[in-house]
């Protein structure tokens, strides 16, 4: 023991007192920590799974918390592509599921149901309503041919389900009668992609939104629509002083309000403006001259005349189609343009000639210039044209295949890129860039589904407007609609619902109060997003599992599950070859679609289903399992192209130039006349998402949209004594609709906006029919309306 | 503040050793003397009492403020990350937007970290206490989680600034989750983004992981 200088020591008490002393702060600490560890409390979340989030194309990575077998908490997800970033839309996902079913308590379909002769729907067994939808289209099939029956899906099915529905359509019964609301939606984007560079789908990503300087938003209000890339933009629009926003809209929508510039245009009027923008980038010498000479080639198309000039016709007499023409030069192709100077065409326009040379330069000359576009681009008579033109802009000034330089296509539905666009389940498609028409396509996927050549039917299929004509006269007489409401999304709506009264249309939806599940012989209930398990690709070219997190309510299935059941069913009627449909379930099938992509450019073999249930999503092409996915096409980096030691080669084209395309000004279906003074567009707003079959379910977001306005120019609702609330009749030559009046300083004069989400407002039946001859997307942004107040609206200033 | 807070605690410490050792070398016959006595007595109370006490407290406030500063923070290897990510001008995580734009002017770790209150407070130094048990005793793994309120963190934390600001209610998705957000049941970070480096870019072994675990280089003024 010690001892001190006064001659004490310490005792083997105050010894032992000394290290109990520190025993018990010892103790003291550790039970502090103990405690304070006790009373850290529980997680809501028992554990969290990386999903998807189920409404738009934007294809946002959330996490889901989920506690005893319910969805108590979303969150985005960091690591995903949207790096966290979702809307108030995905933050209410854990209402979805329960949403009209235990939630509001209506709505929900939780069994088949069919209609009887009397009109109205009683439940039946899955026995039965699959044994009649197998026997109405085998009779169909069997009576009238393989091109009575057709399949009409959604850019929100999962890839499996798309694929085997294609495959069961075009494989099996031998029709291309496949289409959806692609059609509605992207179908000029994936024509104007494939014309410029041999193949769908955009070249840049996300991550090109945080390195560029210059946003060319036009056509898209994705403030609203679009919103968590809307707020990437934005942060590289504040850490960098020399950025811009610009942002194309004939509403001064909230995207332009955010905007540095706006340019308020008249509607439909873009290619114009494109072309225009083009011309002052040729004459102002803004043009990438070693670029262009060796990456690109100009295309247009001209009329086939003999030697005097005469139309060639073909042994029917009638004028043999116009033929591409890849002979020009720089020179020519800018003398191609000559009538768009600005100060030729500003004022059809609408806007000044100096707006457009500021953006022109802007657009140019940056450190990057991104351009994003989407239904109001794509909805028009003019779509793939103006299309074209966005591309031909960025090769014209080398603005791609470079980090923060691209076209990108922003996409309208969370697997319309995935599941429609790749696996080829439009019309004139096959999977993964192939073509109906194609007879080499053709083979090469009768080989490798085992068909015998000749079985995939020659030339495409009936595009969307020209299959609901064909139920209109009978020429299809089943359809089977999934995942997707056309009662309330396609154009002149009045009319396409009676064609789908008069057909035996069977819809798998997993709410029986859709527009369109009204009107259907059968109902099947189906289950949504986390109740069944897929894959979904969106914008930019990612594909990102969705696992099954939730057992479907009542008996609905995966439409998966119902796809095969039909498929078998068929098959046992002898309609379709025995063995196609092998893949049964969703990995399974996930498998057959990787490996066929690997026949293709668009492989993504290296895609495995492990992978995707580890990683956050990975990008095509992606050849190999070590492969990370590739974030840029077209350059350094991308898998396909033939040398990897090239910077640049767009090996979509057999020549590997991409195409600068001429496509000049086609006057609009639709101008303002007398009677029809007034032009109607259409869009979305930040609470509701398509036709709000999911979201209008959500209690907060329903409250916060309310019931869909009539968005009218304050000029012209004073010149018709119009007052804000009031009732107004909007009609056209398609239909009529009443909604209560917004007034707005947001629409140019002679413009009114609405919102499609609201059935009580079914403003697509008014919407002009008319489509883009080359994509047959409809011209949902531009109809000549009337506006006037509705019977009975008193004005108090009348 | 803080430093001559800490100046003081200092000299009360050594003023109060000094008092102790005297005693300490005192002879008996000086202890023995009634002045010694006496001497010894108010030696006493004032070497082992009176200064520890002032000690403790000064310390204890030090303790209580110094662990409010960003620096105290960056102390943890641990946290590393987020310290170095929230000075790094480049980066667009909401505590370096809020950091670099000075919208935190100081102590900015504790000022989104603590909950309003004096119960926030408490609970913000009983976490404290926590992490540093934790970090001394290695008892954590990484990329460490943020486990608090039941893993979600308090939108409370950034409604107390921005909830009355003009710019905040003219947000219409305010409104529509201002219940969830209320309980925090959203997350203000779904629509503003991370907070700090994700527990991807946090893991050890990822690309960016050395990087962010650089000893962090902390302005003077912050």
């Amino acid at each position: 023991m010690g001892e001190n200088e006064s001659g004490s020591k310490l005792d083997r008490r105050e010894f032992l007192m000394g290290l109990a002393a520190i025993g018990g702060v010892g103790v003291l600490g550790a039970g502090s920590w103990g405690v304070l560890e006790a009373m850290v409390p529980q997680a809501k979340a028992a554990s969290w799974h990386k999903s998807v989030c189920r409404f738009c194309g934007n294809g946002c990575g959330v996490m889901v918390g989920m506690r005893e077998q319910k969805v108590v908490a979303i969150r985005g997800d960091f690591e995903a592509t949207n790096k966290g970033f979702i809307c108030v839309k995905g933050s209410l996902l854990s209402s979805l599921n329960t949403a009209g079913y235990g939630g509001n308590g209506s709505g929900r379909a939780l069994k088949p149901k069919i209609r009887r002769e009397d009109g109205q729907l009683v439940e039946a067994s899955w026995e039965e309503a699959m044994g009649l939808v197998a026997e109405k289209f085998t009779n169909a099939i069997k009576t009238k041919g393989k091109n009575a029956v057709a399949f009409y899906g959604s850019g929100q099915l999962l890839t499996e389900e798309t694929y085997t529905a294609n495959k069961l359509f075009k494989g099996g019964i031998g029709t291309n009668n496949v289409d959806g609301n692609p059609r509605l939606c992207m179908a000029s984007a994936a024509v104007g992609y494939t014309q410029v560079f041999g193949k769908d789908e955009p070249a840049g990503c996300y991550e090109d939104l945080d390195k560029a300087e210059v946003f060319f938003i036009t056509g898209a209000n994705m403030a609203v629509a679009h919103q968590p890339s809307f707020e990437r933009m934005k942060l590289t629009r504040k850490a960098n002083p020399n950025s811009r926003i610009i942002v194309v809209d004939p509403r001064r929508c909230e995207t332009a309000e955010a905007a540095d510039i706006h340019l308020h245009i008249r509607p439909g009027y873009d290619l114009m403006l494109l072309n225009s923008m083009a011309y002052v980038i040729i004459k102002d010498k803004l043009v990438d001259k070693a670029f262009v000479a060796q990456h690109c080639k100009f295309a247009r198309m001209v009329p086939q005349l003999d030697a005097e000039g005469k139309p060639l016709l073909d042994e029917k007499g009638q004028p043999l189609p116009p033929k591409e023409d890849n002979s020009l030069s720089l020179e020519e192709y800018g003398a191609l343009l000559e009538d768009y100077a600005p100060e030729k065409v500003a004022e059809r326009i609408g806007i000044s000639p100096y707006q457009i040379r500021e953006v022109a330069h802007l657009f140019a000359k940056s450190n990057g210039t991104v351009s994003c576009w989407t239904m109001g681009i794509n909805q028009s008579s003019r779509g793939t044209a103006s299309n074209n033109m966005l591309s031909a802009l960025h090769l014209l000034t080398g603005q791609i295949c470079k980090p923060g330089a691209t076209p990108l296509s922003m996409t309208g539905q969370p697997n319309a890129c995935g599941g429609v666009r790749d696996c080829g389940a439009l019309s004139h498609l096959l999977p993964h860039g192939r073509l109906a028409a194609n007879p080499k396509h053709r083979e090469e996927v009768e080989e490798i589904w085992g068909l015998p050549k000749g079985t995939i039917a020659p030339g495409p299929g009936k595009h969307t407007i020209a299959m609901y004509r064909a139920m209109e006269t009978s020429e299809i007489e089943c359809l089977l609609v999934m995942c997707t409401n056309p009662a309330q999304s396609l154009p002149a709506g009045e009319r396409y619902r009676r064609a789908m009264e008069k057909g035996f249309m069977v819809v798998a939806e997993a709410f029986e109060d859709s527009e369109t599940a009204k009107l259907a012989k059968v109902i099947l209930p189906a289950a949504l997003w986390i109740e069944k398990e897929g894959v979904m690709g969106q914008t930019e070219r990612r594909y990102q599992l969705i696992e099954k997190l939730l057992e479907p309510p009542g008996e609905a299935r995966s439409d998966l599950q119902i796809l095969v059941d039909l498929a078998e069913r068929l098959e046992g009627a002898g309609v379709i070859p025995a063995g196609l449909i092998k893949s049964k379930v969703p990995k399974e099938v996930w498998d057959e679609v990787r490996k066929m992509s690997a026949k293709s450019v668009y492989n993504y073999e290296g895609m495995t289903w492990e992978r995707m249930q580890k990683e956050h999503g990975i990008q095509w092409p992606c050849p190999t399992e070590s492969h990370p996915g590739t974030a840029r096409r077209y350059m350094k980096g991308d898998p396909m192209m033939s040398n990897p030691d090239l910077d640049i080669e767009f090996y979509g084209q057999p020549d590997k130039k991409a195409k600068i395309w001429f496509r000049p000004w086609v006057n609009l279906p639709q101008e303002p006349s007398e009677k029809y003074p007034i032009i109607l567009t259409t869009g979305r707003i930040l609470e509701q998402w398509h036709t709000g079959t999911m979201t209008q379910r959500i209690k907060e977001l329903d409250e916060a949209s309310g019931p869909a306005t009539i968005e009218i120019n304050i000029q012209d609702a004073h010149e018709r004594n119009i007052s804000e609330g009031q009732m107004v009749t909007i009609e056209s030559q398609f239909g009529k609709v009443q909604g209560k009046a917004k007034l707005s300083t947001g629409p140019r004069k002679g413009v009114c906006f609405a919102a499609f989400y609201d059935p009580k407002v079914f403003v697509n039946a008014v919407v002009s029919d008319a489509f883009d001859p080359m994509s047959f997307e409809p011209e949902f942004k531009v109809t000549a309306v009337s506006m006037s107040l509705a019977e009975g609206s008193v004005s108090p200033r009348s | 503040m803080t430093t001559l807070i800490l100046i003081l605690g200092v000299g009360l410490s050594l003023v109060g050793l000094l008092i102790c050792i005297r005693l300490w070398l005192m002879s008996a016959s000086q202890l023995n003397s009634k002045v010694g006595a006496m001497g010894v007595k108010v030696g006493a109370a004032i070497g082992l009492g009176v200064l520890p006490l002032l000690a403790i407290g000064v310390a204890n406030y030090q303790t209580f403020e110094g662990v409010k500063e960003v620096s105290s923070c960056a102390g943890c290897h641990v946290m590393s990350p987020m310290v170095n990510d929230m000075v790094n001008k480049q980066s667009r995580s909401l505590a370096a937007r809020h950091y670099n734009n000075r919208w935190i002017a100081s102590q900015q770790c504790y000022n989104c970290h603590s909950d309003y209150g004096l119960s926030g407070t408490m609970k913000s130094k009983g976490d404290g206490f926590r992490h540093l048990a934790r970090y001394v005793s290695s008892t954590y793994k990484e990329p460490i989680e943020f486990n608090r309120s039941g893993g979600f963190y308090d939108n409370n934390n950034c409604l107390k600034c921005h909830a009355l600001t003009e710019k905040f209610q003219a947000v219409s998705s305010h409104s529509t989750l201002r219940e969830h957000l209320a309980s925090s049941e959203s997350s203000c970070l779904n629509c503003h983004g991370p907070a700090h480096p994700t527990a991807l870019q946090r893991t050890p072994g990822s690309k960016s992981y050395e990087a962010l675990m650089q000893p962090p280089v902390l302005e003077a003024s912050r």
